[in-house]
């Protein structure tokens, strides 16, 4: 298997009309990446994204999958489309079927999966997105959220290698743009290469490995984000914004505080940066302590039994199924996007948090904070719960 | 959007734990048994326990229901009130002639044909609405296709289905917009408005159906369609309790014959 799976070679596209959409495009995407493809509106993200299933055929230049170049036939397109998952833009247009089963079951069924299979397959998908009982629901009374975790669901049930989402977040709420960008952090996690279009600087540039900037069908920029976002020149040229945490860096060192050279993503890294900034790094005071709970070893009764014996604690949940167990046990959440991060900030200010989360993302939390407490030059205690 | 559609009432109602089956068979059932009844007693006695069981078990909201019924029964008041004074027989209790040729009057025979007729209305709109507010689409499909409807339409219907909703949020978002810039406010401007609105409606059906096609493109589609499960399996009480229902109902029917209330015909 290589490392590469997906390349575009001098990819040129014309729209019937005689507009250039895709200028001479050459890129590639890395197996497990999180790529954005940025740019304002009318740049060619979607067209480009169009090219990665066979939906649109390049007028010149070669797109490669797995080192192979594409082929157009009707059997290479549909093995194509199996392992290359599109979820397009506004959910209604891709969803078909009268009911969210339905629709979940169509790739796989057209794929010809065997009934049993195609029902296991729709289960674990819709357990994924955490939609799991709206399986009779038609999808007109699901909200805009709901609906673009069937339209994902409908792509994780043909199990793709690569996932390309056109503007995911948009026209979601905040909660559910967060909840998105979770659902992709996760299927990230389970190995799944991820490439979003989108306008959004401040989504793409925490989450993302790597961006390209796009402009007028031309590639302006392609880096790690703090790169790619970080020259304003280039920013503004590609109708785009530098993103808050990135400019209020750039202010910082323009007023020659002693900062270091690497660039804050989070809202952690700029506390982090800004503490070391004024007080030299000493910090005073000891660290609140990291509960992390794994809700499919915990029950809800140990789990209620261990709350009531605590005193006011922040608590975050990690995943769907963490936060659907949380609704379950009527549990109130603090934090449900960027938790780790989030804990790691109330720790360093001494206060105590809960992580709820499920599937052995308990190893993962404990490797995040040690590596975070070694770079701070701290301690910061992570604890398991556990039934007792 | 939500929308006033009854399929949105229908997929919440208190009877959608009952197999479709059996609520197909009371409707269609006593639809059947209203247009056999020669008098009035059946037809009432099904309106009133389907509207019953309408608004106690399947739990609709009951001015909803007054409000669906108003429209067939104003029709039926009208059409009662001209068979009534058109048709004779019996006794005569008024009669006028406003011109030669034309008698107005009211018998005991027009009375009792007037009686059937509008119980008969009432019935079989009884057992429509139960159909309608107790029987989700979705479910429907699963019977048509179960009761060897060709795929191809089962399919089409769902198409059909699903786009249904997707447009008429379109044409409420454009009609919405010539409202507030009063594209309704006189006949003319109405007119005018009305053919936009019908050409942006077609516009959007148009684009949509692409769009479904790529979608469909794009998640591999060979001609099948995953169909759901019947969600609820036959369960006996249920089957025994519309059983009995409509055997109550027919020998109601088959005990009133023989008094032949009125044998008029129609």
């Amino acid at each position: 298997m290589s490392r590469i799976i997906l390349e575009a070679r001098d990819v040129r596209y014309r729209y019937p009309g005689g507009v250039d959409a895709i200028r001479g495009i050459s890129f590639h995407i890395r197996r497990g990446e999180k790529v954005a493809l940025v740019g304002p509106n009318g740049a060619g993200k979607s067209t480009l994204l169009l090219m990665f299933n066979g939906m649109l055929r390049p007028d010149a230049g070669t797109l490669l999958f797995d080192n192979r170049p594409l082929r157009y036939d009707a059997s290479s397109l549909r093995d194509l489309r199996r392992r290359v998952g599109f979820v397009f833009q506004n959910p209604d247009r891709q969803i078909i079927a009268p009911t969210v089963y339905q629709d979940v079951a169509f790739g796989p069924v057209n794929l010809g999966y065997d009934s049993e299979r195609v029902q296991d397959v729709v289960r674990d998908a819709l357990q994924n997105v955490g939609l799991a009982g709206f399986e009779r629901r038609p999808p007109h009374q699901l909200s805009a959220g709901e609906k673009k975790r069937v339209a994902i669901a409908g792509v994780l049930a043909m199990d793709p290698d690569l996932l390309v989402l056109d503007e995911p977040t948009s026209s979601l709420d905040p909660a559910g743009s967060e909840d998105t960008m979770e659902l992709l952090e996760e299927l990230h996690q389970a190995g799944k290469t991820i490439i979003i279009s989108t306008h959004d600087v401040e989504l793409a540039y925490p989450w993302a490995d790597r961006a390209i900037l796009l402009r007028e069908g031309e590639i302006l920029q392609e880096d790690i984000p703090e790169v790619a976002f970080g020259d304003p020149g280039l920013v503004r040229k590609a109708r785009l914004s530098v993103p808050v945490l990135l400019e209020l860096y750039q202010e910082l060192a323009r007023r020659g505080l002693p900062i270091p050279e690497k660039r804050p993503k989070t809202v952690l890294d700029m506390i982090h940066l800004m503490e070391q900034a004024f007080s030299q790094g000493a910090r005073t005071g000891t660290c609140g302590t990291i509960h992390v709970c794994d809700v499919d070893i915990t029950g809800p009764e140990a789990l209620s039994g261990w709350l009531s014996s605590r005193d006011s604690l922040w608590i975050g949940a990690m995943g769907t199924r963490a936060k659907q167990r949380a609704a379950e046990g009527q549990i109130a959440l603090d934090f449900t996007y960027g938790v780790i991060d989030k804990c790691l900030l109330r720790a360093l200010s001494g206060e105590s948090s809960l992580i709820l989360t499920a599937g052995g993302m308990v190893r993962r939390v404990e490797v995040r904070v040690s590596a975070f407490a070694e770079e701070w030059g701290t301690r910061i205690p992570v604890d398991e719960v556990r039934s007792p | 959007m939500e929308h006033g559609f009854l399929e949105n009432v229908a997929q919440e109602n208190g009877l959608v734990g009952v197999s479709p089956y059996v609520k197909l068979a009371v409707g269609l059932g006593a639809i059947l048994l209203a247009l056999l009844s020669p008098n009035w007693i059946t037809p009432l006695f099904l309106a009133v326990t389907l509207g019953g069981a309408i608004l106690l078990l399947a739990r609709i909201d009951p001015h909803l229901y007054a409000h669906l019924l108003a429209a067939p029964l104003g029709f039926a008041v009208l059409s009662v009130t001209a068979v009534v004074l058109v048709t004779g027989g019996g006794a005569i209790f008024w009669a006028w002639q406003p011109v030669p040729g034309v008698l107005l009057s009211v018998t005991s025979g027009s009375l009792s044909q007037g009686a059937l007729v509008f119980s008969r209305v009432l019935g079989g709109m009884s057992a429509l609405f139960f159909i309608a507010l107790t029987t989700p689409m979705t479910e429907l499909f699963v019977v048509m296709q179960r009761c060897r409807v060709p795929l191809p339409l089962v399919n089409l219907a769902m198409f059909i289905y699903r786009s249904i909703f997707i447009l008429a949020d379109q044409v409420e978002q454009v009609m919405n917009a010539q409202r507030m810039r009063l594209g309704y406010s006189s006949p003319r401007e109405a007119v005018a408005s009305f053919g936009n609105l019908c050409g942006a409606a077609f516009i959007a059906s148009w684009e949509a159906g692409e769009d479904l096609m790529r979608a469909m493109d794009a998640r591999c589609y060979q001609g099948r369609f995953a169909m759901l499960g019947e969600s609820q399996p036959l369960e006996i009480r249920h089957l025994a309790t519309a059983g009995a229902y409509l055997l109550v109902a027919s020998a109601l029917l088959l005990a009133t014959v023989p008094g032949a209330l009125s044998w008029g015909g129609v």
